[in-house]
């Protein structure tokens, strides 16, 4: 390949005979008759050597030079001096001419120079070469280190994270005990799907890994090849976050949870992925610890025999059991209030209010109304709910049912205040007794038959009344449930007849009894209907006995039967009763017959009739008489 | 001559055992069966003793005690109180003895003759 070489002399014939002489030389030869001609020319060639005179018009050989080195510093120009441009010339090569040649041209000379220059050129040429490569290859090993300082360094971070994490576990101490134990292997990758680095808890499970495949430690990856989470990430440059099974180095499967997070250059490309693979086998223990509380706590919720519910403090229920459910409705989102109180308005001494306000367990009974309308005596203890830093969030409210207690206590209530009430009645009774007893046998004694047939009749009239009374006690105190059997009511009526006509006798009553024969069987409890009916005639005779008014008295018990009902009518002309004791003649504990009633005869005759599902009607004017009409439907 | 001891109770069985019991006792009886009967009774009689029942219909003991005390010549007959209430004792503040029905005959009798002798 020749030199390109451009000569610039303004006379023509040097530029011809030189242009040969360089030609034969080997040179690829441009030429231009002055600088201004020779600049364009070397734009278009760019020669490496130009070859010039330093005379000529328009543009002298110097500032061709000068220009020439402004464009190209690297070619090199040999000036062409005259005798007399000595100075010239030498001012010449500290514009950084290359050489000169004086004229007349001495080829010799020339081509030494020439050579010379051409030496110059290649060495230049070689070094430059030598540069490049230099260059590339300092290029590449830098890139080189950069990689391999940026794994170190992801290596380092991500030690450090561990030593981060374990610290902050030490941090929790006893509070995130499984948190300690937790086994977190941590590994970085690089593009190559190379494990470059790995934290302390990886290299004593797992193994030393460092330098291998990625998916080496994953079961059954090396038969799948290219398709774990860590290949993943390279491909999509998201994180992933999968379930996968690890070997570890003694050859066990691990079940673990691994993240990863993708690591990228200033260029957004991932050069790194940081693999976190947590034991699940731990977490899935106590997950299940988890769940087994969990439906412990639910089987306690639903299994009690309470309405529970949990409100926050504006009142709506967070949360209720079945049974809750089942008798007041659906409650959660519903306001406490509405659904349980059937209120508008919250309740004005809300144990859970007060629980909210101080922290502490309040309780207090209520009446509530179910969805089937049955209304129920139920006690309500409020219990504070926390969160984790002690405040009072939610309170829950156990209702318990206490209908039933109450109903014991308003009996035995009664019992007592009954018990209580006759027991002056009694004492008196007792005395009585005893006075009866006395004069029985201080009669004796003295052989005084009057005495003794008074004192026996009074006797037998008071042990009547006590046995009434223990009788009706007794009624009174135990299971009131009618136990019915079948019995022909004449036969009832008969005998209730019997018992009474002896006392009728013994007061002078005329005593009626209009009983038909056959009147028909019915499932009666005898024994309490025959004590009631007998209860009503004897108070008829008491009636009669306190009437002063009228010279003799009558009873009269009739009994008939209807299609639907036997009827039984009890009349007497005794004293009757005013307004007041006709009104209260059925209420418990009522007596107008001073310390000889009980308050319990008439209540009891009330209750058995209603039990029969009969009813009882009482007409009565005070001086005339009373009339109790008692009907008891068959089917009953 | 035997002392007279006035009986008030409105339970007519217990008139009758009371005054057998202090009859056959050697006491004489009156009766009666309310406060005001009694204080009819006084308008006449004056008892030695009267044995008086607390709950009576009309006029109770506590009426008739009261009554009594504005007598002039009447107000320190004593009184037994026999009730069939528990813990009235102090009802009667001047009451020489209270007792309880059911009594015990043999108490009684005990008290009267220690109030008013046989």
């Amino acid at each position: 390949m020749s030199e390109r070489l451009l000569l610039v002399d303004d006379e023509e014939d040097i530029r011809r005979f030189l242009g040969l002489f360089l030609s034969d030389l080997g040179y690829e030869v441009h030429a231009a008759e002055n600088g201004e001609k020779a600049l364009e020319v070397f734009d278009t060639v760019q020669p490496s050597i130009v070859l010039t005179d330093i005379k000529m018009p328009v543009m002298d050989g110097l500032e061709l030079l000068k220009r020439i080195k402004a464009r190209s510093p690297d070619t090199e120009v040999v000036m062409i001096s005259g005798h007399g441009d000595m100075d010239l010339a030498i001012s010449c090569l500290q514009y950084e001419a290359a050489d000169f040649v004086t004229k007349p041209i001495n080829h010799d000379i020339l081509d030494a120079a020439l050579k010379r220059i051409d030496e110059k050129l290649a060495m230049r040429r070689e070094l430059r070469r030598y540069t490049e490569n230099l260059e590339k290859l300092v290029h590449e090993k830098s890139s080189r280190v950069v990689e391999l300082e940026r794994q170190l360094a992801a290596g380092q971070m991500v030690e450090t994270m561990c030593q981060a994490i374990s610290g902050l576990s030490a941090d929790f101490g006893d509070g995130a005990g499984y948190f300690n134990e937790m086994p977190c292997f941590v590994a970085v990758h690089n593009r190559s799907l190379e494990v470059v680095a790995t934290n302390q808890l990886y290299k004593e499970r797992l193994g030393d890994m460092v330098g291998h495949h990625s998916w080496e430690v994953y079961v059954g990856q090396a038969l799948r090849g290219f398709d774990g989470p860590v290949w993943k990430t390279f491909e999509t440059g998201k994180g992933q976050r999968s379930r996968e099974t690890m070997v570890c180095k003694n050859g066990n499967e691990l079940p673990v949870m691994v993240h990863t997070s993708p690591i990228a250059a200033t260029d957004g490309k991932v050069e790194l992925v940081l693999e976190i693979a947590v034991d699940v086998s731990e977490i899935k223990r106590l997950q299940e610890e988890l769940r087994v509380t969990q439906q412990k706590y639910m089987d306690l919720f639903e299994a009690t025999p309470c309405y529970i519910a949990v409100r926050d403090r504006d009142y709506r229920v967070v949360a209720n059991n079945t049974l809750y459910k089942t008798d007041f409705g659906e409650g959660v989102g519903q306001l406490c209030h509405q659904i349980f109180r059937h209120r508008d308005e919250p309740c004005p001494d809300c144990p859970v209010d007060a629980t909210f306000a101080d922290g502490e367990p309040h309780s207090l009974e209520a009446v509530v109304t179910c969805l089937d309308g049955q209304a129920k005596n139920v006690l309500t203890y409020s219990a504070p709910i926390r969160n984790a830093t002690g405040e009072v969030v939610e309170v829950m409210a156990l209702s318990t049912d206490i209908t039933q207690i109450r109903e014991l206590q308003d009996h035995l209530t009664s019992l007592g205040l009954m018990l209580g009430s006759i027991s002056h009645g009694v004492k008196g009774m007792l005395t009585a007794l005893e006075g009866g007893v006395y004069r029985l046998e201080s009669g004796i004694k003295r052989g005084d038959q009057g005495r003794i047939g008074d004192a026996a009749d009074t006797i037998k009239a008071l042990v009547g009344r006590v046995r009434n009374l223990m009788l009706n006690v007794l009624y009174y105190a135990k299971s009131r449930d009618m136990v019915g059997e079948p019995v022909e009511v004449s036969y009832l009526a008969k005998n209730v007849a019997q018992i009474v006509e002896p006392k009728a006798a013994r007061e002078h009553i005329a005593f009626t009894a209009d009983i038909p024969e056959n009147l028909g069987e019915a499932a009666l409890d005898t024994a309490n209907l025959s004590a009631a009916l007998v209860n009503i005639l004897e108070n008829a005779i008491d009636a009669c006995v306190a009437d002063t008014s009228k010279p003799s008295h009558a009873i009269t018990f009739s009994v008939m039967a209807t299609d639907a009902a036997v009827v039984f009518d009890i009349t007497d002309n005794g004293m009757g009763m005013s307004q007041e004791t006709r009104e209260k003649a059925f209420t418990l504990f009522f007596s107008s017959k001073g310390l000889k009633g009980t308050g319990l005869g008439l209540f009891i005759a009330h209750d058995v009739v209603k039990k029969h599902r009969g009813t009882i009607e009482l007409t009565s004017e005070p001086g005339v008489g009373t009339k109790f009409h008692i009907r008891l439907p068959w089917a009953g | 001559m035997p002392k007279t001891i006035l009986i008030v109770d409105d339970d007519p069985n217990i008139r009758d055992y009371l005054e057998t019991l202090l009859s056959d006792n050697g006491y004489d009886t009156l009766t009666a069966e309310n406060g005001e009967k009694a204080l009819e009774v006084l308008a006449a009689n004056t008892p030695d003793l009267i044995t008086l029942d607390i709950e009576m219909p009309e006029r109770t003991g506590p009426w008739f005690n009261r009554a009594l005390s504005r007598s002039k010549t009447q107000a320190n007959i004593p009184i037994i109180v026999i009730t069939g209430h528990v813990g009235l004792k102090y009802v009667i503040p001047t009451a020489v003895g209270s007792l309880s029905k059911p009594f015990e005959p043999a108490e009684l009798l005990a008290l009267v003759r220690e109030t008013i002798g046989s």
